[in-house]
């Protein structure tokens, strides 16, 4: 039995990867989930958090991965992910003065409901990406 | 005098050639633009097409299934997304989306949230009830923007703020032809085309179809708005390009015209000229 199977990673810009690989480790929304070659059929709704390929040819890749939805089906894994950044290309500074921002605006925001959902979706989100990087 | 209105009409051509140029331009950029933005377009349509196929496989995979954001009730409010130019000049795209909003129904049982500049303007001048009027850049919004725009909507249709969700933009049936179109987001068209019931495979859902298909539905929402959006601005790009073709066209030929009504001026004068020389010749 082949120990690879096929990833495929779609965000709305359009597809990112698609590969062959050995695991493929992301955060669903009910916790971290690592897929191996012939998995049964899954599906699940992907949470905020770091991702970690492992490719075919040995090579390890790192990602933020933020919200969307894992299938696999007959042993093909399809990843449609709302962001889907790898470690390379995350500005960390740029995250930085996000979370900064986000903080600013949780302070801010103290009763109004929709305020804190935004501020702390934003604020998740730059935190991912910081812990991807570092 | 005849020396006169040759000035003017030199001034004329020249007025209307810069503006050639400027039309002649924008035509340029317009068209560079748009295969950009249809490229774009293009890029985001399996994001939403995949995402529909699972919610609806999960329908069809579940007999007791039922979600909040699938259940039909009475429609007392819609939301409606509107999503307009940030400029003009460009043909009828604009005035074409405002005029499609005023059939759409009574004002009291709308709720507007507009999406680009002329929107904004157009809705809040005219007493429309506004969502929110911070998305004033149509051409440059982002994929993040749309889902915090999903996440908006969605929230608001829990809360039983509004009962239906739709979005008004402009369909690029071809690059000569763009006409406004509406596509009803939530609830979603539940049974509509069923994925072939024959052989199915069974698929584990985690922790359950139900809490999966609640969280990819803002996902699946901000992907589809997501490619409206890209729609109606290859759409926008692509109204200007034809406007400011005819525009140049019709730049072109008042410049024929006006050069004609020129010389025959200056042929004129030069007759004119002549014949007052020839008659102190003769005296």
């Amino acid at each position: 039995m082949s120990t690879t199977f096929r990833l495929r990673i779609s965000t709305p810009d359009g597809l990112i990867f698609d590969d062959e690989v050995t695991s493929f480790k992301a955060r669903m929304i009910d916790g971290d989930v690592g897929i191996l070659a012939n998995h049964t059929n899954y599906v699940s709704a992907v949470g905020a958090g770091e991702a970690v390929i492992h490719q075919a040819d040995g090579q390890t890749r790192k990602a933020a991965c933020i919200g969307g939805m894992l299938s696999v089906i007959s042993n093909e894994a399809h990843l449609i992910a709302t962001t889907f950044e790898w470690a390379d290309d995350i500005d960390l500074e740029r995250a930085m003065r996000a979370k900064e921002r986000a903080e600013q605006r949780l302070a801010e925001a103290k009763d109004d409901a929709r305020e804190v959902t935004l501020a702390t979706a934003k604020l998740r989100r730059a935190l991912v990406r910081i812990g991807v990087k570092s | 005098m005849a020396g006169a209105s040759m000035k003017d009409i030199k001034l004329r051509i020249k007025s209307v050639q810069s503006t050639m140029q400027i039309t002649k331009a924008m035509e340029l950029v317009a068209s560079s633009k748009l295969r950009k933005a249809k490229l774009r377009q293009e890029s985001c349509r399996p994001y939403h097409e995949e995402l529909k196929r699972a919610l609806l496989e999960i329908e069809a995979s579940t007999n007791d299934f039922s979600s909040v954001y699938q259940q039909r009730r009475e429609v007392r409010k819609t939301c409606m997304i509107v999503i307009a130019g940030d400029r003009g000049l460009a043909g009828g795209y604009n005035s074409n989306i405002f005029k499609a909003v005023s059939e759409l129904g009574s004002r009291e049982e709308l709720c507007i949230l507009p999406i680009g500049k002329r929107a904004v303007e157009f809705f809040t001048r005219h007493g429309y009830e506004v969502l929110s009027s911070s998305f004033m850049e149509a051409a440059t919004i982002s994929v993040a923007d749309c889902f915090s725009i999903s996440e908006m909507l969605t929230q608001g249709y829990r809360d039983g703020q509004f009962d239906c969700v739709k979005v008004l933009y402009t369909k690029l049936v071809s690059l000569l032809s763009q006409v406004p179109d509406t596509m009803e987001l939530l609830p979603l068209a539940a049974g509509e085309e069923k994925p072939a019931p024959a052989v199915r495979e069974l698929v584990l859902y985690e922790p359950g179809a139900d809490a999966v298909y609640n969280a990819i539905v803002p996902n699946y929402i901000a992907g589809m708005l997501y490619g409206a959006m890209c729609e109606s601005v290859a759409s926008e790009l692509a109204a200007r390009r034809t406007a400011m073709d005819a525009a140049s066209k019709n730049a072109a030929e008042m410049i024929d015209d006006l050069s004609l009504r020129y010389n025959r001026a200056r042929q004129g004068a030069i007759t004119q000229e002549i014949t007052e020389i020839v008659a102190g010749a003769e005296q």
